[in-house]
């Protein structure tokens, strides 16, 4: 009786690990995907934790579907504090360790230039990378496993100089801008839309992003009398920034770049200074009245009922759903013998309509030579405590 | 020390020695990395506790010490293309030399003030290394050359048994005596003759310089440096490090770089939402019940079953 049993015990484990046997693709059996991220779950910037746990909600959702092509989805994402070297240790950790078929999401420019060379040296798909800096979409000669996702800074730049030029022409320019180099992308792409009118800007001052705060910067930026102030910030500065505007009594037109502007920050700021701000946005808000009966934001809000409940639903977590639909469709693309390759091939042929997590019209195109998935944008103006989007789809091409 | 302790201490060491070069044969390689890692933090803590532990100077700048090392590495790799080992003693001879120019104004602070002085060095790094961004890459970092993880294991492995050798040949010396005769009592030290100028700046200088080789080791390791590469909150590890594995006893130290390599780690897999707070948690209950740190563990057995008086060092 008990041999009996042991031995039916044995055959059922020896089906069970038959049933799993994996493929010569590391990560891929036939009825599971392991794949890889690192995001700050803790420091500074653990605010974004939500763009990892968004998308990890929703191949939770894909899988409860029956995943893609009957395999499961698992997102392994390691927290990196926001240090490149930690976000190193986690590269090598989930690809010499954990054995996973791609890194896909990982969020901050240093952080995936620090894992680039190791990633494309052992062969692994960096997917859509959390970045704007355009060298994700950019150096593909150098990096042909690397590609970026959302519109680079620079594209993100000209969008507000071709802004501008149109409805204020003659306005002088100040500009404030994170003293690195997701700022200073920022301010060139400004300069190269702006052409021959550069010469509008008529100050620029970088601050520290280990600074406490930009007063100072803010200040000497009134005084150059100037119309339009241009927020490029991060975070806590850019609250900072339209607080100490207003306390200077400074009301001039204000434009906030994307990664500055989410809802939660800017409802920290007085009204008085934000009111009728710009900026520019692809993707749907959660915390925008516009999308109440929205197909696609009801999905997110399932997804997020279902799968991260308890978590406070808003733009990082759609942000990292927009991403992870676009990688299933991905992953659906190439195919149902699925290889590193091959999904990189999809990657790099991309022709997506309907993510339901992006504004209508967004198309997802990417080419082997043009690797930059997400270059349409809209504008957006602050009014009574939320973005309003104005204008038809703008080109955002770096 | 008696020729038994010494026996003992060489024997051990030469035990330790046998169990790190076969280790990666039962290991993966990802773990081999991570053991390199403990490598490069137990010389950073060696040079450490030669401050602290033994000439009683606390620095919450360390962090910053390594950072000069990894990045004098980094430029010399990335501009010269000087082969990255020959770039180790280099930085250890740059931080050290930075290091002895810091212990000449620190001379005038003492305790608290040393520390806050140590800890704006290391607050003060992360912006030079931007304002200098023609030769150190700025935010956008140095790219290094990548090797393999068992390389960088006895790479590391080998200069931290180096290390610790030197550590305690300095500490055996008139040098080493002078810097315990100076933490216990400057007035004593000086009446026997003991300058404290010297031998503090001397203190600073050595430290640092173990400091810059870690930190060459581990830019070389990590193949890219940018300013977060060596966070503020490094040289706060790396205090939290010498007080876990033990004041005063340099292999103590490699309790305290496991803790710093793993317990960020470890506290992800107990919480995903709050390892911070597990983190802070695990680290009080170790100084609770280990106020000597590991060392002091080590002592307290060694007290109890040695019945012959227990040599302090």
């Amino acid at each position: 009786m008990t041999r009996a049993v042991l031995i039916a015990a044995a055959l059922l484990g020896a089906a069970s690990v038959a049933g799993a046997a994996p493929t010569a693709t590391p990560g891929v059996t036939s009825n599971s995907i392991l794949v890889g991220g690192t995001i700050p779950l803790t420091g500074e910037a653990a605010s974004a934790a939500g763009v990892a746990r968004g998308a990890d909600a929703y191949f939770k959702y894909v899988n409860a579907r029956g995943g893609v092509f009957g395999r499961k989805i698992t997102y392994k994402y390691l927290d990196d504090g926001y240090e490149p070297q930690r976000t190193f240790l986690a590269a090598r950790q989930l690809v010499q360790q954990d054995n996973v078929f791609a890194i896909f999401n990982s969020l901050g420019t240093s952080n995936n230039v620090a894992i680039r060379g190791f990633l494309n040296q052992a062969g692994v798909p960096q997917l859509f990378v959390a970045s704007g800096a355009s060298t994700f979409g950019r150096d593909y000669k150098k990096y042909p496993w690397t590609i970026g996702f959302i519109p680079t800074y620079s594209a993100e730049g000209k969008v507000y100089a071709r802004y501008l030029l149109k409805t204020k022409p003659k306005a002088k320019i100040a500009v404030l801008y994170q003293d690195d180099q997701y700022g200073k992308e920022l301010v060139a792409g400004l300069q190269v839309g702006l052409g021959a009118k550069k010469s509008l800007i008529v100050k620029k001052v970088g601050y520290d992003p280990t600074a406490s705060d930009v007063r100072s910067e803010v200040a000497s930026l009134k005084a150059s009398n100037a119309k339009v102030f241009m927020i490029f910030a991060f975070g806590k500065f850019s609250v900072q920034a339209f607080i100490t505007a207003n306390q200077l009594g400074w009301h001039p037109q204000i434009v906030v770049n994307d990664v500055a502007a989410a809802t939660s920050l800017m409802q920290l700021s007085p009204t008085k200074a934000t009111e009728g701000a710009i900026s520019i946005v692809f993707g749907k808000d959660p915390d925008s009245p516009k999308w109440k009966n929205d197909k696609g934001m009801k999905l997110f809000q399932t997804v997020m009922k279902r799968y991260a409940a308890g978590q406070n639903p808003n733009g990082y977590y759609a942000a990292g759903m927009a991403s992870a639909y676009t990688f299933v469709d991905t992953l659906r693309k190439a195919g149902k013998n699925l290889t590193r390759k091959g999904v990189l091939n999809a990657a790099t042929h991309l022709n997506e309509k309907n993510n339901p997590f992006v504004l209508p019209g967004i198309r997802i195109h990417t080419t082997p030579s043009y690797r930059f998935p997400i270059s349409q944008v809209r504008l957006e103006r602050w009014h009574k405590d939320h973005w309003v989007i104005f204008g038809p789809l703008l080109a955002a091409k770096p | 020390m008696s020729r038994v302790g010494l026996a003992l201490r060489a024997a051990a060491f030469v035990a330790a020695a046998v169990v790190v070069a076969l280790a990666p044969r039962f290991i993966s390689s990802y773990h081999a990395l991570e053991w390199s890692q403990v490598a490069i933090y137990f010389v950073a803590l060696i040079g450490l506790n030669v401050l602290t532990g033994y000439s009683g100077q606390v620095s919450l700048g360390h962090g910053a010490f390594m950072a000069i090392g990894g990045y004098t590495s980094a430029i010399l790799i990335a501009h010269h293309h000087v082969h990255d080992v020959w770039t180790i003693p280099l930085a250890g001879l740059v931080a050290g030399g930075v290091g002895l120019a810091f212990g000449l104004p620190a001379l005038r602070l003492t305790g608290l003030y040393l520390a806050l002085a140590t800890f704006a060095v290391a607050v003060a790094f992360p912006p030079l290394v931007r304002k200098f961004d023609h030769f150190t890459g700025g935010n956008q970092g140095l790219i290094l050359n990548l090797h393999t993880n068992d390389w960088l294991y006895y790479l590391s492995w080998s200069i931290a048994g180096g290390a610790l050798l030197v550590g305690w040949l300095v500490l055996a010396t008139p040098i080493g005596r002078s810097f315990r005769a100076l933490r216990d009592s400057e007035v004593a030290a000086v009446s026997f003759g003991v300058s404290p100028a010297l031998y503090k700046t001397l203190a600073f200088g050595i430290s640092s310089f173990f400091a810059g080789v870690a930190g060459s080791l581990f830019a070389i390791s990590s193949a890219y440096v940018n300013p977060e590469t060596f966070p503020i909150t490094l040289s706060l590890f790396l205090v939290v490090g010498l007080a876990v594995g033990g004041l005063g006893s340099l292999p103590g130290g490699v309790v305290g770089a496991i803790l710093i390599q793993f317990l960020p780690t470890y506290a992800q897999h107990v919480s995903k939402q709050a390892p911070q707070v597990i983190e802070g948690a695990i680290l009080v209950g170790v100084m609770l019940l280990l106020p000597g740190g590991a060392a002091g563990l080590l002592r307290i057995a060694a007290n109890r079953s040695v019945v012959h008086s227990s040599q302090q060092s």
